[in-house]
């Protein structure tokens, strides 16, 4: 093989691809994107939690309840303020959060030790109030059981024989829940780099040659289709990495900005991780160019074969969006997808869990093998006249 | 030396070639004379095996250009009818990457392009951008990267066509300069003054078959004309034109 004139193509390629100045510009747009993105729900989720942590409580009607009032007063992180007097009102029309109503028979009933009645108004699809109203639930929850348990003890029982029950709390915490969520959008982003990155030279070195009427002249050299096309995927294939490595670093670096540990989210992203990563991921930057010169053989012009790159990001991410959002649909075996594999993978190792040296290197061989099929096929394309002259 | 035997391709629904021979001999010029339409694009693209003949031969210096397309493209250098550029790279880039595609490397190709750079008159835009070339020094950049390999064959599709004088003047001194050499050069052409200035030998066409063949003066004493002209519409006749 005539590997000098097959890394010469590659040259001319990145050469011709990097003096597009739109083309870096949506490279680079494509790089930065994701990483502030996750910055930002990171930071969003951070805010939440932490707004959680100090609680005002507008109460409405304290003075039927001075035992619950001053128990509430005395747990960390609640305020108590005096609340408005149409508390639904008030909550509807985001005045306040939540009010906690405490209703006129409540002293007659907590006195005859009969449920005593409160209300807790809120707005369960403002998310700001979501973990605050958690909160206050969780409050009024302990107080009816301490003091449940103290009448127990007053009437001579053991509070124990009122727990039918050991329910043990392995507690993911929401915020926990919502970070793991979130850590599929890093990989996510990787990938939609990584198909942006490389598609500029993979689409310019296919259907831009036949567009320009260049293609006749080159293919008018003696070295053989497939080494020509191998030189242009190489090209992109490096394009598609960098673009892959720009937003991991990029996102580890915004991910180090944001405070998270004080608030008890831990994600994984320290150097292991990032190499880890890397070695997990980079498959995809073989298959992506491959199916988009394939696919951009197809088309006429550089911009048609534009759209069929939108559509392919799109069918790329869509496994991932579906896994993310219905984890219960992703199964072992589709870690020997390609793409998708490597997607997992990604996710996994950011919740801690490093994949196997005999994964890492099975998925990477099968990714090779994908690249390797798209590139025969582009080949084939090449070598077709319909696709030569045909413009 | 070109050598086509018995030439025929068709597509979809016509024959576009049918039954094409001809031999271009080294050390000379043959001119492929014939209206839009005849198949002298599709007759050349053959040679330079892009095509693939439905039936019939090419060779190159005796290589069987179906059988080692890649051989014979060594010995072939080629400017097509579209010049086919790429608008971010320059001149001098254009010439060196095409020099590359035919393992050429380091001092020697370079020398091999300020040859060509200064025999085509491309100093001054040598090293500027070829996006905002004029045609005719577009046609000299790919001119140049066809011949960058000096090729013993060299295959010219309507080389001059659109060029001010002062273009063309630069590739027909190129033409005469290759004959010189002792090379083979196979150009097609529609324009009678074009073929009459440079050719030493002329294949007519027309309709996807070759009408006739021979030097000037045996055209014009096959058709009993005085001038290249009469000889063509003779041998082609009107209606040719609006094949």
């Amino acid at each position: 093989m005539n590997l000098r004139r097959t890394l010469n193509v590659t040259r001319k390629e990145l050469v011709d691809g990097f003096r597009d100045r739109r083309a870096l510009y949506t490279i680079l747009f494509s790089t930065l994107v994701g990483p502030m993105v996750v910055g930002l729900m990171f930071s969003k989720t951070a805010g939440q939690e932490k707004a959680a942590q100090e609680i005002q409580v507008p109460v409405v009607g304290r003075e039927h309840a001075p035992l619950l009032i001053s128990w509430l007063e005395q747990q960390e992180g609640v305020q108590l303020t005096q609340g408005p007097a149409g508390a639904e009102e008030a909550v509807r029309e985001s005045v306040v959060d939540m009010v906690l109503v405490i209703e006129k028979d409540f002293g007659e009933k907590f006195r005859d030790s009969r449920p005593a009645p409160v209300k807790v108004v809120s707005d369960a699809t403002r998310n700001s109030a979501r973990s605050k109203v958690r909160k206050l639930n969780g409050l009024l929850g302990r107080f009816s059981n301490e003091t449940g348990s103290l009448r127990l003890m007053a009437r001579g029982v053991n509070p124990v024989v009122a727990s039918a029950l050991k329910v043990e709390q392995v507690e993911v915490s929401s915020a926990q829940q919502r970070v793991g969520m979130m850590l599929g959008f890093i990989p996510m982003f990787l990938l939609v780099a990584t198909f942006s990155a490389g598609m500029q030279i993979a689409t310019d070195s296919t259907a831009g040659e036949r567009e320009r009427g260049s293609l006749e002249p080159l293919l008018l050299n003696p070295i053989p289709r497939w080494q020509l096309l191998a030189g242009k995927w190489l090209a992109a294939a490096l394009s598609s990495f960098g673009g892959m490595m720009g937003t991991l670093l990029v996102t580890a670096f915004v991910m180090s900005r944001l405070s998270l540990e004080d608030i008890g989210i831990r994600l994984q992203l320290g150097g292991t991780q990032m190499l880890l990563m890397v070695a997990a991921m980079w498959p995809m930057a073989l298959i992506a160019p491959a199916i988009q010169m394939y696919l951009a053989c197809y088309a006429r012009s550089f911009k048609e074969a534009q759209g069929y790159m939108a559509f392919l990001v799109f069918a790329a991410t869509a496994p991932g969006v579906l896994t993310t959002f219905y984890p219960a649909s992703s199964m072992p075996w589709m870690r020997w997808l390609p793409i998708q594999g490597q997607y997992i993978m990604g996710t996994e190792i950011l919740s801690g869990k490093a994949p196997s040296v005999v994964l890492l290197v099975t998925t990477a061989l099968v990714a090779m093998a994908v690249a390797a099929f798209f590139l025969h096929l582009a080949t084939r394309m090449f070598s077709s006249e319909k696709i030569i002259f045909g413009r | 030396m070109i050598q086509a035997r018995n030439l025929r391709k068709g597509f979809a629904t016509v024959v576009a070639v049918d039954d094409v021979s001809f031999v271009a001999p080294d050390g000379a010029v043959t001119g492929v004379l014939g209206p839009n339409g005849a198949g002298k694009t599709t007759s050349l693209r053959m040679v330079y095996g892009l095509l693939k003949p439905d039936s019939g031969t090419v060779e190159i210096d005796g290589l069987d250009v179906a059988a080692d397309p890649l051989k014979a493209q060594e010995r072939l250098g080629v400017l097509p009818d579209v010049s086919g550029l790429y608008p971010r790279l320059t001149a001098r880039e254009h010439i060196r990457y095409f020099g590359n595609l035919h393992g050429m490397f380091g001092s020697e190709l370079e020398a091999h392009i300020d040859r060509w750079i200064a025999m085509l008159d491309l100093t001054a835009v040598a090293d500027r951008r070829v996006a905002g070339f004029s045609h005719g020094e577009r046609t000299k950049v790919a001119l140049a990267r066809a011949l960058v390999h000096e090729p013993q064959n060299i295959l010219l599709d309507e080389p001059t066509n659109g060029l001010d004088v002062m273009s063309t003047r630069a590739v027909r001194t190129v033409i005469r300069r290759l004959r010189s050499e002792g090379r083979c050069v196979l150009f097609s052409s529609h324009v009678m003054q074009e073929v009459s200035a440079l050719c030493d030998c002329v294949v007519v066409m027309g309709r996807g078959h070759v009408v006739a063949a021979g030097t000037t003066e045996e055209l014009l004493a096959l058709t009993e004309t005085t001038n290249l002209e009469d000889a063509f519409v003779r041998l082609v006749g009107p209606q040719g034109e609006t094949a």
